[in-house]
């Protein structure tokens, strides 16, 4: 589900990497006026500004190692001030992950709509990756059990058995099936390298 | 000698709201008048109207007939937030302020507009928190189906929620409408400490009426108490009897039964702002509000706006309408404008140290 979180605004640290510009104006004072705590800087950001919770930047003139994190990879936040609408600097400024966008020249209009939604994307993407990374492991450990029960059967029992087994072996070793299995397979493919390696101790 | 300025006025003569736009437009046309027969001020003002109907896209253009046609660069106006979103960028073209005195929903602070009247942490927030101690934690809210109701029932979630307190349900109806049996069944069923409506015009009026009606069969007269940040003294004779008992929150409220209420008051005191600002400042009329404001804060002014945010700071009254009359209930000072609300534990207020009055 999206959602909007307005608070914290208050007292949030936001950097704007851009050129000192009379264009940057309205966007500075606007974020004054919401409540932010704001830094320019150019050319670099420096090291404190991972710990901001926004970061606007130049989508025009400013390239990837003005920033002290991989392209797509901020800890916070991230907000495309967009001028030139030319496809390479668009790609550009997505590529460095941005979660929302301003056009130039900044007016005091879109500014908060862009703190929320960024904010929103970021924590999206973010609850997204961490969803896929669990799949990931559990789909590996699907595998792992099919290679585990495989073993079982291998030793002549059937599939139930083989699956109960697991079971058992799990709980008399207090881990998750996912990582008994894991041991077993470990263990089995080190017993066909040398025969007198530790044998898995079954229950 | 006073030297003459012309100013815009752009409220609507008929339609929907017309009732808010004309005390709007009272208190305008008393401030002027009053600046005019200020001898010690060194500006007169003349007032050029224009009058949209009620009509949203009459807004736009008859603004810009004013700034560019008529010369005017301060316009008085607008009392629904869509259509002030509707001059903004006419404003923004040709180099015009508005000085808007009606309460509003906030996330907003244009360079071009002077935010008069008041935002919710000078209205709504001080009213949950003035009501949460005193009625109990579960609330109903109910409101017009436009951005005033959704916008108030968001800002009034977060901070019922953020006290502990319970939304026990949430409703809209369009404006105008009437039909209200089953929003009534439902606060009938769930019996809310208390209720927050920001229905307007004659939704509100029917609310009122049939919630007084449920008090009456009941035997209550304190139960299902109303609060509101959108009803003023102007709506006192159209809401009849059924409104009374009701809380209502904003910078000002009349003394006497006969009187106009804040948006009045405060769209005088917005004419009497500008006088201040442009008097013994010859020429600065033509300065961008936001310059203009610079201006007036370096000379040492007083200034009712905050030069960062451009809204005005105003003090929190609570009243109830009693006998058809406002009593005032609690007054905290003057409170900045914080439109953003990111000052939240700021703007919270010293519960214990509250002065009651009643």
């Amino acid at each position: 589900m999206t959602r909007i979180r307005t608070d914290n605004l208050g007292e949030a640290k936001a950097f704007v990497l851009h050129r000192p510009h009379p264009s940057m104006q309205p966007l500075l004072r606007q974020l004054h006026v919401i409540g932010l705590d704001v830094h320019e800087a150019w050319p670099e950001l420096p090291a404190e500004a991972v710990m901001a919770d926004f970061v606007f930047y130049d989508a025009d003139m400013a390239h990837e190692e003005q920033f002290p994190w991989k392209p797509g990879a901020s800890p916070m936040p991230l907000i495309a001030l967009i001028g030139s609408e030319a496809p390479g600097r668009l790609r550009w400024a997505m590529t460095m992950g941005a979660h929302a966008q301003l056009l130039k020249p900044v007016s005091d209009k879109g500014v908060y709509a862009a703190l929320l939604v960024a904010r929103s994307n970021f924590d999206r993407t973010n609850e997204a990756a961490a969803h896929i990374t669990d799949l990931e492991a559990r789909l590996s450990a699907r595998q792992t059990i099919v290679q585990a029960v495989m073993i079982f059967v291998l030793r002549g029992k059937s599939q139930a058995e083989a699956y109960e087994l697991l079971r058992q072996t799990a709980m008399a070793w207090r881990v998750s099936i996912e990582e008994a299995a894991q041991r077993l397979v470990a263990n089995h493919s080190s017993e066909k390298v040398s025969d007198d390696s530790k044998r898995v101790d079954l229950p | 000698m006073k030297r003459n300025i012309e100013i815009g006025l752009l409220h609507s003569l008929s339609g929907d709201y017309v009732a808010l736009a004309m005390v709007a437009r009272a208190g305008i046309l008393r401030g002027v008048a009053e600046v005019n027969a200020d001898p010690t001020l060194d500006v007169g003002f003349s007032v050029v109207e224009r009058d949209p109907e009620g009509r949203l896209d009459r807004y736009a253009p008859l603004c810009r007939d004013m700034l560019q046609n008529a010369g005017v660069r301060h316009i008085f106006g607008c009392i629904t937030s869509s259509s002030r979103k509707e001059v903004i960028p006419e404003l923004e073209r040709f180099h015009g302020a508005l000085w808007y005195s009606t309460p509003y929903e906030g996330f907003e602070a244009n360079e071009h507009v002077a935010y008069m009247h008041s935002c919710p942490n000078q209205h709504l927030l001080p009213l949950v928190e003035f009501a949460m101690p005193r009625f109990g934690t579960g609330v109903c809210l109910v409101g017009s189906n436009y951005i005033w109701g959704w916008e108030i029932a968001q800002i009034a979630r977060e901070k019922i929620s953020a006290m502990g307190g319970q939304v026990l349900s949430d409703r809209y109806l369009p404006i105008g409408d009437t039909g209200l049996a089953q929003i009534l069944t439902e606060i009938q069923s769930l019996q809310p400490d208390f209720i927050i409506n920001s229905l307007i015009g004659e939704s509100s009026y029917s609310f009122l009426a049939q919630l007084a009606k449920m008090r009456a069969e009941a035997g209550n007269a304190e139960m299902l108490p109303v609060l509101s940040c959108n009803f003023t003294e102007g709506e006192i004779s159209a809401a009849g009897a059924g409104a009374d008992g009701m809380y209502a929150a904003g910078p000002f409220f009349e003394a006497s039964a006969d009187g106009h209420g804040s948006i009045a008051e405060m769209s005088r005191l917005a004419v009497h702002e500008l006088a201040g600002y442009l008097n013994a400042n010859p020429g600065a009329e033509m300065l961008p509000l936001t310059d203009l404001i610079a201006l007036v804060a370096k000379q040492g002014r007083a200034l009712r706006l905050d030069s960062e945010n451009q809204h005005a700071s105003q003090p929190v009254v609570i009243a109830q309408l009693r006998a058809g009359k406002f009593e005032e209930i609690l007054r905290l000072p003057a409170l900045a404008a914080d439109p953003y609300w990111t000052r939240r534990d700021r703007s919270s207020l010293p519960l214990p140290n509250l002065r009651v009055v009643s």
